[in-house]
């Protein structure tokens, strides 16, 4: 059984950054901008609902990037300038770790609830998840001032992230886990530290049974893999290790090209994997951040046709 | 050609004067006659290049007031290219990334009326061209064209290449190509250098190269390879500090980024002279530019003329401190 599935963020409309730079301006109310959030969550949901997307997000609009804005309502962390995400024309911004982190008071939650409520009313049948980045990324990409060593600041971070997973109001949560598969890159920085792979398989399992994890991989292979979890694999720019055996996600189409691929050989190439497989859940190859809107959406649109074959 | 010693310039943009932006949302929906918005860009240009010159920069340019953004003004006067939409860089930023969608060809001239407009109107000698180079539109394109990124940024650089051409023969003496995005992939550095010297061969102008915002180390080692006579180099921003690197530039200009362009405060003359004495711990006097880190549009416009004037006159206070040693000018290089 194939199930395509949406992997952390949607292109930001830019009818909703409108609204948001309005806000800033101090020219829109915080209700309105939330009617905003919620009425662009809608389209979103209708869209995947109509491209027969299964598995969702809530595309992340009230994210700027994957760390923003929770590196802000975590106590020890200060925000720092912009950084290159990995080696794309995409910009985060930092954490820098000042001392021991710890959870602060936090809207998440509350943001979640939102989007199921909107789920429930225009797309019961799909399953919606969390995203949050996961300890070993938020570490990597981390300016660390304060733990002796990168292990130990991605064991804070896991610290962190458990206890915000046990207040969320899903089943199924998705780490981004991009450092799992990606060197940081030196068109980033010069990278000092790593988390070595034991600690990083060891924090995964550890959060897993907290909650049912997706954990994302993009930009690369992972060179271990928590058990228990499902693990997305970038068709793109990695490969699917022949001895991986647990619950499978795949990203086949390219979120960084606009180029369309051929639904013919997306099929061909999924054939193998779902003999051996069984079942697996087909996603774009990262976050579709990377797209204009239209073409991100004709790709969404692609990989619905995908699914139950 | 003699220059004063540390020849002082641009690196590119300049905030657009608050009028000009009305023009350019009017003629966007449509209800500006092209004529006129083309005449308030050549007035916004005339009056930003007299800033430049007010200020006391040596080389100035335009502020880039014709063009909107730094690849789209390109990528949509060559054909081949397609828009989709907006893609965002980060919060609420975006911009057009174009996709090659067929083989791209020069059809028009990309900056020359640009030229010949602040050619006709400045009091200098020497004016700054600069441009988007072809690695970085390349990296800031989609390809749905071309087998490799190589390819396609071999491309670009002979589309440049024959703008290059025409600018010399027009009169151009100084273009500043700029690759931001050129150490963007550590392992494609080199396509990077090859398509910049494919874009600069057989032109006689002189040459500056910019890059900023990134790591200078996947730079250095191939400072000697790169065939034009400056690097253009952001160092405000990191505090001046990681200057390592500059040991490797031997022969090369620096083009010394000393005012930072994504801080409002305006740094006093003091502080320039000061960021400059430690620069020339690393490159003689006789080498040195001395320029913001980068384009000044996202400043407000009064704080960015007054980070040029007192760029300006920060190197008054070392020109003073160089003319006792008999440092007074330097020939105008052309060649790498
Ligand atoms: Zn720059």
């Amino acid at each position: 059984m194939i199930i395509p599935a949406l992997i952390g963020s949607l292109p930001r409309p830019v009818s909703l950054s409108k609204k948001l730079e309005q806000y800033y301006l101090g020219r829109l109310s915080e209700e309105k901008l939330e009617e905003a959030y919620r009425e662009h969550t809608r389209r979103a949901f209708e869209n995947l609902r109509r491209a027969g997307i299964r598995v969702i997000t809530d595309g992340l609009y009230r994210w700027d990037d994957i760390f923003n804005p929770l590196i802000r309502f975590i106590d020890g962390v200060e925000v720092n300038g912009l950084f290159k995400f990995y080696e794309n024309n995409f910009f985060y911004r930092s954490p820098v770790v000042k001392g021991e982190l710890s959870l602060g008071e936090n809207p998440i939650p509350e943001w979640l609830n939102v989007a199921l409520e909107i789920k429930e009313e225009v797309y019961p049948g799909a399953v919606l998840k969390a995203v949050l980045p996961g300890p070993v990324t938020l570490a990597y990409h981390s300016i660390n001032e304060a733990y002796e060593s990168l292990d130990e600041l991605a064991e804070a971070y896991a610290g962190v992230l458990a206890e915000l997973m046990k207040e969320l109001p899903v089943e199924l949560v998705e780490l981004q886990e991009p450092a799992l598969a990606a060197e940081l890159s030196r068109a980033t920085r010069e990278k000092s530290d790593s988390v070595s792979a034991e600690t990083a398989k060891a924090l995964i399992e550890r959060l897993e049974k907290v909650k049912a994890l997706w954990v994302v991989t993009y930009f690369g292979t992972p060179r271990g893999f928590p058990e228990g979890v499902i693990l997305n694999f970038d068709l793109v720019e990695g490969t699917l290790p022949e001895n991986y055996r647990g619950d499978l996600g795949v990203g086949i189409v390219n979120a960084r090209e606009t180029k369309m691929e051929r639904r013919d050989r997306l099929v061909d190439k999924l054939k193998p994997l779902l003999r051996k497989h069984g079942k697996l859940y087909v996603t774009p190859n990262t976050l579709l951040d990377f797209l204009p809107e239209s073409v991100a959406w004709r790709k969404l649109k692609l990989l619905g046709k995908l699914g139950g074959e | 050609m003699e220059l004063q010693i540390l020849p002082t310039s641009i690196i590119g943009s300049y905030p657009k004067p608050r009028w000009l932006l009305r023009m350019y949302s009017l003629y966007e929906l449509g209800r500006l006659p092209e004529e006129d918005f083309r005449e308030a860009v050549k007035d916004a240009s005339v009056a930003v290049l007299r800033e430049h010159e007010r200020a006391g920069v040596d080389i100035p340019w335009d502020g880039e007031m014709g063009r909107s953004e730094m690849t789209e003004y390109f990528t949509a006067k060559i054909s081949g290219f397609k828009f989709y939409g907006p893609v965002r860089v980060w919060g609420n930023a975006y911009f057009n990334k174009a996709a090659a969608v067929s083989k791209l060809e020069y059809s028009e001239p990309l900056v020359l009326d640009e030229f010949r407009w602040i050619k006709a109107n400045t009091t200098r000698e020497i004016v700054k061209v600069p441009i988007t180079g072809p690695y970085t539109i390349a990296e800031w394109s989609f390809n749905e064209y071309y087998s490799s990124k190589e390819e396609l940024a071999f491309e670009l650089a002979r589309i440049l290449n024959r703008e290059f051409t025409l600018l010399e023969k027009e009169g151009a003496t100084f273009i500043q190509i700029d690759e931001p995005a050129m150490l963007n992939h550590p392992d494609e550095v080199p396509i990077a250098v090859e398509a910049i010297n494919r874009a600069v061969k057989g032109v006689n102008v002189k040459f500056g190269l910019h890059v900023c915002y990134s790591n200078y180390n996947l730079l250095a080692d191939y400072f000697d390879e790169i065939n034009v006579s400056q690097f253009a180099l952001e160092f405000a921003n990191r505090g001046f500090r990681e200057m390592e690197f500059l040991k490797k530039l031997t022969h090369g200009e620096l083009g010394f980024g000393a005012v930072d362009v994504h801080n409002p405060r305006i740094e006093t003359p003091e502080e320039v002279a000061k960021a400059i004495r430690k620069v020339m711990k690393y490159i003689e006097p006789e080498r040195l530019y001395v320029n913001p880190d980068c384009g000044l549009k996202l400043l407000d416009r009064s704080i960015a003329y007054q980070k040029l004037v007192n760029m300006v006159k920060g190197v008054e206070i070392i020109r003073k401190e160089l003319a006792k040693e008999g440092k007074e000018s330097i020939p105008f290089r052309r060649s790498a």
